[in-house]
């Protein structure tokens, strides 16, 4: 078995976390209740948007993680 | 009663009891395969069950309730945390979890910080899905209320040793082949539930503006920020600290299936909140949330208003189901926890897998008796009391898992101190007047606190345990 060598900070999974913090730290620092879109206050409107947001960091963590269990050299225990 | 609903509901059940009595044989095969269907789940059973495991009756009926109650912000606070349910436990903690080799949450617990941190966790679980029983019977029983045409309360103590029965029949392989149908049967419900209603109302546009025309408050923030923010922490660490959730992680094939089932687990989400805030506008539209007695009806409502009877049954199939499967899961949490954890753990170690098995089942139905008790007067929104949940052992789990995973140096007198710590936070937040649902705010950065401190204070762990803990992250090179 591996040796862990890197820092766990390039971890994929907490690359993911801290962009999933980002994003949602931008919806809570700004929370625009006053404006409005379509009648709903965009606070809300950014909280939906963020559903997809959500999705598509899944997806790019699952494609990472199966690229890094392909290469040659990456060892047999993974997540 | 109503005639059609009652004959779908009642196909339905017997259906799912069948398919637990199948499955029973080989729950009590061995106790391996009692607890986590013995890994032998493809992605695709993987996705519903992670699914239909964490989307409980409250992401349908509760979130629906709090977004004509509350406005639809809230409906989008609830999902915002929630759409990233399986994605945070995946990208957090799951690899590691499952390297670790454990079965349920205090089990971790013990290999990670030692037996008094496993009693400590097995002891809030017990508590806290005991607790997370009421929302459930709460919308089982408005909904066998409504079909049925009888009082709330025989619904509710009905449906609620219907439950219990079940879970006990057939375990998690039963509840895992379930969660299949269960998930579908959602899904698909609220989709056609969606288009009718958008049909109905010519679109998204003047849906809403329909919605607007009755409660002009409709798209309004009306809670204080923090409500909304307690409520995304709340759901958005659940499937880390759930520890149903966790057993179902395992309950997959292998590392890459257990990835893509929570992918697929994130879609299912996603696709529900969508249909919910349909639903819900469309709940809005109807004018009736201050009559009726309990505002999660208006789920109901809508399904009644929209629906033709046989769709309306399938539909309150759907949310029965969903239900059912989150009560069930919670009842086996309850279970392993003292027949597992406590009972085998440590009050009788050579106790035969037979009795801790009957062990499970008595406890079952002790927690569903409380779970009972407190749903014939249910004491908020369906979407506050799981939100209550949530935060409660966020403020108890969050960190101990987390920094157990990520912080060699932590130990277990900061596990304790973290756990027990976030424990009394939380329930201080909740005596206070604070807002709704803002418990974990204050209490998980508490546990945070004491768990780092304390750690620091007190010896490290032993350099075997240090090891351990890097082992968990070796696919990182």
């Amino acid at each position: 078995m591996k040796q862990m060598t890197k820092s766990k900070w390039k971890d994929p999974g907490i690359i993911m976390v801290i962009a999933l913090v980002v994003i949602s730290a931008i919806v809570w620092i700004w929370w625009p209740t006053e404006v409005y879109w379509m009648g709903i206050s965009l606070a809300g409107w950014l909280m939906f948007f963020c559903f997809f947001v959500w999705l598509l960091l899944t997806f790019l963590y699952v494609i990472w993680i199966e690229k890094i269990e392909k290469q040659p050299d990456g060892e047999s225990d993974k997540r | 009663m109503k005639g059609m609903e009652t004959s779908i509901l009642a196909i339905y059940l017997i259906g799912m009891t069948l398919i637990g009595i199948y499955f029973a044989r080989r729950a009590h095969s061995s106790e391996g395969d009692y607890w986590t269907a013995g890994r032998n789940i493809n992605s695709f059973v993987g996705s519903f069950a992670l699914f239909a495991a964490v989307a409980s009756s409250s992401s349908l009926m509760g979130a629906v309730g709090s977004g004509v109650a509350l406005g639809i912000p809230f409906l989008f606070a609830y999902g915002f945390g929630a759409v990233a349910i399986p994605s945070f436990a995946l990208f957090l903690i799951a690899g590691q979890i499952r390297r670790s080799g454990v079965k349920t949450m205090p089990e971790f617990f013990k290999i990670r910080f030692g037996k008094p941190v496993q009693i400590v966790a097995a002891v809030i679980v017990v508590l806290s899905m005991t607790f997370y029983m009421v929302p459930q019977l709460t919308a089982s029983g408005l909904i066998g209320s409504y079909v049925l045409g009888i009082e709330y309360t025989t619904a509710v103590i009905f449906l609620g040793i219907g439950f219990t029965l079940y879970a006990a029949l057939g375990g998690m392989w039963a509840i895992t082949y379930t969660d299949l149908i269960q998930g579908a049967v959602m899904v698909i419900g609220m989709l056609i539930l969606s288009v009718i209603i958008l049909a109905d109302h010519e679109g998204v546009g003047t849906l809403i503006q329909d919605a607007l025309a009755v409660d002009p408050a409709f798209g309004e923030v009306t809670q204080p920020w923090r409500s909304y923010f307690g409520l995304f922490l709340a759901f958005l660490w659940f499937g880390v600290v759930s520890p149903s959730a966790v057993m179902r992680n395992f309950a997959s094939r292998d590392a890459r299936t257990a990835r893509r089932s929570a992918l697929g687990a994130c879609i299912l989400y996603l696709s529900v909140f969508i249909f919910g805030a349909i639903i819900a506008s469309a709940g809005a539209s109807l004018d009736i949330i201050d009559t009726l007695d309990n505002q999660d009806m208006i789920f109901i409502s809508v399904i009644e208003h929209y629906m033709p009877p046989i769709l309306a049954g399938v539909m309150l199939a759907g949310l029965l189901a969903a239900i059912m499967s989150s009560a069930d899961a919670m009842l086996l949490a309850v279970s392993a926890g003292v027949a597992h954890d406590l009972y085998k753990g440590y009050i009788n170690k050579n106790a035969s897998e037979k009795s801790v098995t009957r062990i499970g089942f008595v406890v079952m139905i002790l927690a569903s008796l409380v779970g009972i008790y407190f749903a014939i007067d249910p004491p908020q929104l369906i979407a506050i009391m799981v939100g209550w949940v949530s935060g409660a052992m966020l403020s108890a789990f969050g960190f101990p898992i987390v920094l157990g995973i990520w912080w060699k140096r932590a130990n277990m007198a900061g596990a304790l101190a973290g756990m027990i710590g976030g424990s009394i936070a939380f329930i201080i937040m909740a005596a206070l007047p604070f807002a709704l649902v803002a418990e974990p705010i204050v209490a998980a950065p508490v546990s945070a606190a004491l768990m780092i401190v304390v750690s620091l204070m007190t010896s490290p762990p032993s350099d075997a345990m240090q090891r351990e803990v890097d082992r968990y992250h070796t696919h990182i090179d």
